[in-house]
């Protein structure tokens, strides 16, 4: 091999790539590549038969309303509105084009809790106890009325600006939904808030809506995507209306209720939540 | 003259050197022993193992994952740390592989090195005027030196002095006769002159003085020995096969890797994901720990054939065994017993066959005839040999005796008869007697008869056949003397010629009873003037003897030949003799004919046959000299039975070379330091351990502990049994490969999360799947391993096209879409289905999206999703397992069904199994269900390779060349 020039090689690549002689290509016949590709087309053919015949099964042992297996899922985890980037929320009051994106964002997610929309599609529940709908599975299932109103100073609807234009934020807080999770067992998750590292005193006051900052049983169980349409996850409105300015303050709120985790060291969205608040002037 | 060599060397014969001179000479020529060969230093062994084969590779994968690890840690991201530790896993993985590849490699030296250790050798010495022990190692140019019977030769010496020294000079020409040494200038080669006896060779009889003339490495086995690690070390076979694979994966590997690292980069990923996915495929496409378990078969094999005698020094010997095509062999000592033996005998006018195996205890052949008992009368009696004593609990064959080899037949074949052949002598005590020596070519001694109303002494001679018949006037059939008329000495050359022509050694008896009244109880028998009559004998009969071949030899060489392997002998004997031993071993089948036999046959000259027709041939070591290589070319090709005869230890290395040439794997044996270049330029040198001398031990890759041809085939069997199953233990291997790689391809283009993770697909490579492939080590033959011929080195390659791309692009993505099942039904059971996963991972992978929705509106943290993802590995992983268990099975044969095969014949694969599911089951918890989706594609992989065996066209069976 070694004492062959590279002109050798080239020409051996070539005919071995093409040769004219035996018309042979990468050393097969026309003949053999056909039936290899016909082979290999058979095969795969079969093979992605038995495959989609497979996932057919598996798809038909699964039910369409509930997923097998909801361990993954729960507890709750929880998320915050508004969300651009990150989670560091920070603006100059004097600024508006440095709020005005969260604001917008806040509007273009309370859209649908508009309390007309509201009122259209869902219907009003009894207050203080789950709302449990029996009867076929496949049946849709009503959902319960949260009017964007409820959120008071920070519905939005009187203060457009959700407080930004004051320097007193209001952050929306939602706990992730999960089919046929009743949080709480029977008492409603509450919400509190608190400086997550550093001084106390940065975080003075913050007020929850609806409520006391709790979500409502009524809006539990959640039935799913197909049959529970028009659901719309409850809210808990935090109002920060007297925060240290001038800084970065890390802020965790987290839920408190039965069955709520919220100290799981690797996953810090399991029922509570950090985020940074920065305030300029 | 004396004085001219005291001259010479400076010394004195009386005196011998000072102690002071010594040590001048001994400091300017350095001590006198071989210099070993150049050993490579422990570390550089040690590095090499680090960065062969795919070691590379993953080196690069780990320098890969530091440097990603660098950029993530300084743009501050979230886990950086994981390529981290995956960097650090490859290279502990490299490490390990490569220590425990050093680890075998040295277990396997320490054998030998067992072996090369020398008891240091004395030497008697004459210095300061005063016999000295000394080492041999102390000796110099110039050295007097004693020799007495049984020594070894401490240096290359100048006899100056010898009584009856016969030296075996085997060891370095081959010849195996001891041969006679005196202070005569005889030749002017020194090999051929009696008045040098040569380093390492042993003196058998007598004693002598003499002069070294040299030490260490300027005597002529050291010469040859240099000669010996001047023969480039060849790279075996499976070495060759294993690089062509670790070549063949890794650029695969390669290619993909490239390929997908800018299709990634084109489709806009980062570099940074792009260099770990290309981590992660060169980590799924490599079989880290293939070269270990590659290392743990060749091993186990090894251990296996030293059970069976054949130590391997080099453990890629074993394979290289198993692919040889042509044995050039021994005769003395592999092919024979290596002791004369009584083979014939001829009395009555009858020739007898004498049982010749091993372990005899009775002779069948007819033993009632009076001339019988005569003739064993003179064989017991007219011998000097005798058993050491102690050795009553020995087999007679086993016990050593004090004489030279056919007296030592001729005693051993009499106390099988006869039995207690020392009280006969006893009995019949001897009163005078003339030992053999060259000039009259007798042996002749005087008895008294056992017979006590006997008076007669009784004169019993023994020597050449011609010689003892000139002294005989009568001879005796059926006990009575008969006169010897042309008639009788016909049938006497006849018989002579027949077993002269066998290739034996044949000795005539002759016997006289001495007259009472000529010489009564009292004459003094005089050896010098020899005062009795030592003609006008009776004759009485023949023994002929013969080194008989090991009576496993025959069945050896038929398996060799149903092998393909074709076995040539190469002797330093005889024609005739080796011509002989070749029949009746069947080297020489009893159909084929050489040339001369055919010219024989139709009575025509030796020129005019058609040297096409014969089909064996047997090469004197005298025309190999006048032959150019092409002539020597043609006879390997055209004749399938070769005997070369009197060839000297520089043509074997050219029948060697002459056969590699053919492009055959050699296979050569040897005992001696002459043969060590042959072992060395062979593709594997086998040495012989009970006669083999170091030197040839250290050139050879084998030892034969038992000297025995036929360990040889064993050792054949068990090669070919390692290379079949080391195909089968690759292409179990790379199967999974795909299985590996393909999460990898489908993640880059179809933006799925990701089914597997680089640290899983180590725990396959290196946890579950490491005991099945080595279990895959023990599997029996498939039936006709020994029928096919050796495979040829260009085309039937450990990894072929064919079990690359059946591996690869069959079995392999069945494996794949299996386990793609078990993946889609882990995410489609927790609420995504397999519509939703599509073009999913960018949101997937977002640290900041906590409420990913999934197929029923469920919303996901991103550790619930990672959570998620590592229970898809593990199901990945679960049912690559599970598919790995029928590849197992299916690997168990290559071309038989596993029906012919049968499940149960090696147990370790279900080791392999249990250890396979155990481990899966201690590494991943997983819910049992989702260990029985990939089933239906487990049982598909069975059932298609199943058909895929039915469909193979049947193997050519061999026939020999």
């Amino acid at each position: 091999m070694g004492n062959k020039t590279w002109a050798d090689l080239a020409g051996e690549m070539k005919t071995f790539l093409w040769n004219p002689e035996e018309r042979t290509c990468l050393g097969r016949t026309a003949k053999s590549w056909g039936l290899i590709l016909l082979f290999y087309f058979v095969f795969y053919t079969c093979l992605a038969g038995m495959f989609a015949f497979c996932m057919y099964v598996m798809l038909l042992t699964l039910s369409p309303y509930t997923p097998t297996y909801r361990d993954r899922v729960s507890p709750p985890g929880v998320m915050i509105r508004p969300y651009l980037n990150g989670f560091t929320i920070a603006f100059n009051i004097s600024k508006r084009s440095t709020w005005q994106p969260y604001v917008d964002s806040m509007h273009h997610f309370l859209a649908a809790y508009d309390d007309k929309v509201q009122e259209e599609k869902n219907i009003e529940c009894i207050s203080g106890q789950y709302f449990i709908q029996g009867g076929n599975e496949s049946e849709e299932k009503k959902a319960c009325q949260f009017k964007r109103s409820l959120l008071q100073n920070c519905s939005g609807i009187e203060d457009q600006t959700f407080g930004y234009s004051r320097g007193q934020p209001c952050i929306l807080l939602k706990m992730n939904r999960i089919i046929g999770y009743r949080p709480g067992a029977g008492v409603p998750v509450s919400v509190d808030c608190k400086v997550q590292k550093g001084n106390e005193s940065d975080l003075r006051s913050v007020d929850f809506y609806p409520g006391n900052g709790t979500f409502d049983l009524m809006y539990y169980p959640y039935y799913g995507k197909i049959t529970h349409v028009n659901y719309t996850s409850p809210l808990v409105a935090m109002h920060f209306t007297d925060v240290k300015r001038n800084s970065l303050v890390p802020i965790q709120c987290s839920l408190h209720g039965k069955g709520i985790v919220n100290d799981v060291n690797s996953d810090r969205f399991l029922g509570r939540i950090i985020f940074m608040l920065s305030i300029g002037k | 003259s004396a004085s001219e060599l005291e001259e010479k060397y400076g010394t004195s014969i009386n005196k011998g050197l000072s102690s002071s001179r010594a040590a001048e000479i001994l400091a300017r020529d350095g001590p006198n022993s071989l210099t070993p060969p150049k050993a490579t230093p422990e570390i550089v062994k040690f590095l090499k193992q680090m960065v062969g084969g795919f070691s590379i590779l993953l080196w690069i994968g780990a320098v890969f994952s530091w440097i990603s690890f660098g950029i993530q840690f300084a743009q501050g991201a979230e886990s950086p740390f994981d390529n981290l530790y995956l960097g650090v896993v490859l290279a502990l993985v490299v490490i390990l592989t490569g220590i425990f590849a050093y680890y075998q490699e040295a277990k396997s030296t320490n054998i030998m090195a067992s072996f090369s250790k020398m008891i240091p050798q004395q030497a008697l010495v004459i210095r300061d005027a005063e016999k000295k022990e000394l080492p041999a190692e102390q000796l110099v140019v110039g050295d007097i030196v004693e020799i007495k019977g049984g020594d070894r030769i401490p240096a290359d010496i100048r006899l100056i002095s010898a009584q009856g020294c016969k030296v075996d000079n085997s060891s370095l020409t081959g010849e195996s006769e001891p041969q006679s040494r005196s202070c005569d200038f005889t030749h002017e080669n020194p090999l051929e002159t009696k008045n040098i006896a040569f380093y390492s060779t042993t003196c058998v009889e007598g004693t002598a003085t003499g002069i070294v003339i040299n030490t260490g490495d300027r005597t002529v086995i050291g010469r040859i020995a240099s000669l010996a690690s001047g023969v480039g070390n060849e790279k075996t076979p499976i070495a060759i096969e294993i690089e062509h694979f670790v070549y063949l994966v890794a650029g695969v590997a390669i290619s993909i890797g490239v390929l997908f690292f800018i299709i990634s980069v084109s489709m806009r990923y980062k570099i940074l994901d792009s260099i770990i996915f290309l981590i992660g495929i060169i980590v799924a496409n490599v079989p880290e720990g293939l070269l270990a378990t590659v290392t743990v078969s060749l091993s186990l094999t090894a251990k296996r054939m030293a059970k069976k005698n054949c130590l391997v020094k080099n453990l890629e010997a074993v394979e290289t065994l198993g692919s040889t095509s042509i044995i050039c062999s021994d005769k003395t000592g592999t092919l024979t017993q290596n002791r004369m033996t009584v083979a014939h005998l001829w009395f009555d006018n009858q020739i007898y066959s004498a049982d010749t195996s091993e372990d005899q205890t009775t002779q069948p052949f007819d033993q009632s005839s009076p001339s019988w008992t005569a003739l064993s009368k003179i064989v017991t009696l007219c011998n000097r040999a005798e058993f050491r004593p102690g050795q009553e609990n020995l087999p007679i064959m086993k016990r050593v005796v004090v004489g030279d080899a056919s007296e030592t037949a001729l005693l051993k074949f009499a106390e099988v008869i006869l039995g207690d052949v020392m009280s006969i002598r006893a009995q019949n005590k001897k009163v005078a007697e003339i030992p053999f020596n060259s000039t009259n070519k007798f042996q002749l001694s005087i008895h008294e008869t056992d017979d006590p109303n006997d008076k007669r002494f009784l004169l019993v001679m023994k020597g050449a056949p011609e010689r003892i018949l000139e002294r005989c006037s009568t001879i005796m059939i059926n006990g009575k003397e008969e006169p010897l008329d042309s008639e009788k000495a016909e049938a006497f050359q006849t018989a002579y010629m027949e077993l002269g022509g066998m290739g034996e050694r044949v000795l005539g008896f002759c016997h006289l009873y001495l007259p009472e009244n000529e010489f009564p109880d009292t004459y003094p028998f005089d050896t010098d003037s020899m005062n009795f009559p030592t003609s006008n004998l009776c004759f009485v009969g023949l023994l002929s003897m013969i080194d008989p071949p090991r009576s496993t030899v025959p069945d050896a060489v038929s398996k060799c030949r149903s092998a393909g392997i074709k076995v040539i002998m190469v002797t330093g004997d005889h024609p005739i003799t080796a011509k002989a031993i070749a029949k009746s071993v069947g080297i020489i089948s009893a159909t084929s004919e050489t040339v001369e036999d055919i010219a024989k046959r139709l009575n025509i000259p030796v020129e005019q046959v058609n040297r096409r027709e014969a089909t064996a041939a047997v090469v004197n070591g005298m025309e190999l000299k006048d032959m150019s290589l092409q002539q020597l070319d043609d006879i390997l090709c055209n004749h399938s039975e070769i005997v070369f005869a009197r060839t000297s230890p520089q043509q074997k290395l050219i029948i060697v070379e002459g056969c590699q040439r053919q492009g055959a794997v050699v296979a050569v044996t040897g005992d001696g330091v002459n043969d060590s270049p042959a072992l060395k330029k062979a593709d594997i040198g086998i040495a012989m351990g009970i006669a083999g001398s170091d030197a040839a031990k250290n050139a050879a890759d084998m030892v034969l502990l038992d000297d025995n041809f036929a360990s040889i085939v064993t050792g054949v069997e068990e090669g070919r049994l390692i290379f079949d199953n080391l195909k089968k233990t690759i292409a179990y291997t790379l199967t999974k490969n795909i299985a590996e790689l393909c999460p990898f391809l489908i993640y880059i283009i179809a933006s799925i999360p990701m089914p597997i993770g680089t640290i899983t697909i180590l725990f396959i490579d290196l946890g579950t799947d490491i005991i099945p492939s080595v279990a895959l080590a023990y599997e029996k033959a498939e039936s006709d391993i020994m029928n096919r011929r050796p495979r040829n080195k260009k085309k039937d390659r450990l990894v072929n096209e064919q079990l690359a791309v059946y591996s690869y692009l069959q079995i392999g993505i069945i494996q794949s879409v299996g386990a793609f099942v078990t993946y889609f039904t882990v995410y489609a059971e927790q609420g995504f289905l397999p519509s939703t996963l599509l073009g999913v991972r960018v949101d997937w992978e977002n640290n900041a999206i906590n409420d990913f929705e999934d197929s029923y509106g469920q919303e996901w943290t991103k550790y619930q999703r990672m959570y998620l993802q590592w229970t898809g590995y593990t199901a990945f992983f679960v049912s690559i397992t599970i598919q790995q268990v029928a590849d197992l099975i299916i690997r168990k044969t290559r071309r038989n069904s596993i029906f012919q095969q049968g499940l149960f014949r090696n147990k370790v694969i279900w080791v392999g199994i249990f250890s396979q599911i155990g481990i899966a089951l201690i590494l991943s918890y997983v819910l049992m269900a989702y260990w029985f989706v990939a089933v239906p594609f487990a049982i598909l992989i069975w059932v298609y390779d199943e058909d895929f065996k039915l469909s193979l066209p049947p193997l050519p069976l061999t026939h020999p060349c």
